[in-house]
């Protein structure tokens, strides 16, 4: 008598063995890459003008973002503008994992119906699809950069612990919505009131070091702003960031990915009755 | 789901189900929301209810059988094809499976309509777990047999529901799994392809491979099946040559109830 290839038994509530979900998980890594190339090749990303629009966008939102600057705050040099495309920029990165990740689950009910396999992948690709969203945003960024004559220093290199950062933290907001969104499908339609005002609370129009003290009080509420604050200080002004600032926002994006994994891993082997 | 398992042997139990029952909670709305739970906060009025699907159901399919799974609707079929596929964990009792499933459930390829086939083939593919080429393999047969032509790179929301079932049983049925589930995958389509899938059905009977149909053509499960099993509101009534099970089941529907039902209940 054969040993059985498969044997499922009733669940206990919590995590399914995480050793072989992982290695389901791993085996699987090819749909995740194939997905976002196949959503970014259907959202024309592949084309000359597809790719320009994922450039114009971003552009023209800092332009616009940049003339309520000078409209509200009046001072307007070339930093503040180099200040708010990096900072602009990576939070549309976040912004899109949410926005991607909120329907991944829902927008996927075929194939969770039909099929047996990790649904952590759904959101995970979301996240992915965001990232190459973000690419040429960076580069753009760059060139921006270059024009406006800021020096170059070692110090930017900071940047990528910083980008890593924000990677985990998207991608455990986009876990923990996915999920939410099973349970209330209205939570899709609140997600840009929430990203709106994240966007208001982050220094992305104005600096960090520009906030009252009362309320930078608040900062400590947001994840996106030890991050952000960070991130302009080493790409814009070519400083080593706060190391106080680095541990609040490991602490945020580890937190939140683990707790949004965990409620995540031990609900998705009901998502097929629920949906 | 990797297909270089080996050789099975006629007789060898390919799906061992074990006093299998199944209860889950799902939502009364199709559309649970916030707003919903909150403005019935207070009012006590639920929000989801209770499913009992399957209760108790023991089954084996062996190498060589070809069973046809029949039953009025909401008695259970197409949960426990889900069950024995891994998508819904059971709530009693185990379910052994011996080689890999393919699953044809209620046509499960196209999950995004506005993917192209072809992109869609592939990721579905690449979700039950198996490798790029392995489907680069499979592909060209897949376009051949469903016939699509030129319409697997259009995206699937152009497709028609015909067009959306030929490629989803070509998938199914090219894959050539150790264990195939269709779930009532034969009743659409026109009559040219409806006998084309008829004929690899046939085709894919063999005695290494297991064969599970749920279906309500009673003539195709009596044309092809070896074994038959009725299940009854979660409950497996009989199970045995196709003929005495059809025959029992359709003299049920006829009655509206019967000597097997009234011992049980």
């Amino acid at each position: 008598m054969s040993t059985p290839l498969q044997v499922y038994e009733p669940f206990k509530a919590g995590l399914p063995p995480l050793v072989r979900y992982w290695k389901s998980l791993w085996s699987r890594r090819r749909f995740i890459s194939e997905y976002s190339r196949s959503e970014l090749r259907e959202q024309h990303f592949d084309s000359v003008f597809g790719q320009l629009w994922l450039v114009l966008n971003p552009l023209l939102l800092s332009a616009v973002y940049y003339l309520l600057i000078i409209i509200i705050g009046g001072a307007s040099d070339a930093l503040r503008y180099a200040h708010l495309t990096a900072t602009l920029f990576l939070f549309y990165l976040v912004a899109n994992s949410l926005t991607g990740g909120v329907k991944s689950i829902t927008a996927g009910q075929r194939l969770i119906l039909n099929t047996a396999f990790p649904r952590i992948m759904l959101p995970i690709s979301a996240v992915v699809i965001a990232v190459f969203k973000f690419l040429p945003t960076l580069v753009i960024f760059f060139i921006i950069r270059s024009v406006l004559g800021l020096p170059y220093s070692w110090q930017m290199l900071w940047a990528l612990p910083i980008l890593l950062i924000t990677i985990i933290l998207a991608l455990g907001l986009a876990i923990t919505i996915s999920c939410i969104n099973v349970y209330f499908r209205d939570i899709a339609s609140f997600l840009p009131y929430l990203t709106r005002t994240l966007l208001y609370l982050s220094p992305i129009l104005y600096e960090a070091s520009a906030l009252k003290p009362a309320l930078r009080s608040l900062q400590v509420l947001n994840p996106l702003f030890p991050i952000l604050e960070s991130w302009s200080q080493a790409l814009v002004h070519g400083q080593a960031p706060q190391g106080s600032n680095l541990l609040a926002a490991l602490a945020w994006a580890i937190g939140v990915f683990l707790i949004g994994t965990y409620f995540f891993l031990s609900r998705e082997r009901e998502f097929a009755v629920r949906l | 789901m990797p297909s270089a398992s080996s050789p099975h042997k006629t007789k060898e139990i390919a799906v061992c189900v074990r006093a299998l029952g199944l209860t889950y909670t799902t939502a009364i709305d199709r559309r649970p929301t916030l707003k919903a739970r909150v403005k019935s906060l207070g009012r006590g009025s639920k929000q989801t209810q209770v499913i009992r699907a399957l209760d108790n159901v023991d089954l084996d399919v062996e190498y060589g059988q070809v069973l046809g799974v029949i039953g009025a609707n909401g008695a259970g079929k197409s949960s426990m094809m889900r069950v024995i596929a891994g998508i819904i964990p059971p709530s009693q009792g185990r379910i052994e499976v011996f080689g890999s499933v393919s699953t044809l459930l209620a046509l499960g390829v196209g999950f995004n309509p506005s993917m192209s086939g072809r992109d869609n083939v592939f990721l579905g593919g690449l979700a039950a777990g198996m490798s790029r080429d392995e489907i680069a393999d499979h592909f060209q047969e897949i376009t051949e047999f469903s016939e699509l032509g030129e319409a697997i790179d259009a995206p699937m929301r152009t497709y028609s529901s015909g067009m959306f079932s030929r490629l989803a049983f070509s998938v199914a049925a090219t894959v050539r799994p150790d264990i195939l589930i269709v779930d009532e995958a034969l009743s659409t389509g026109d009559a040219k392809f409806k006998e084309k899938s008829l004929n690899r059905i046939k085709e894919l009977r063999s005695d290494d491979r297991a064969l599970i149909l749920v279906s309500h053509a009673m003539a195709t499960l009596r044309d092809v099946c070896n074994d038959v099993a009725w299940l009854h509101k979660g409950k497996l009534v009989q199970r045995g040559a196709p003929d005495a099970t059809i025959n029992a089941y359709q003299e049920f529907l006829q009655l509206g109830k019967s000597a097997a039902i009234d011992e049980d209940v």
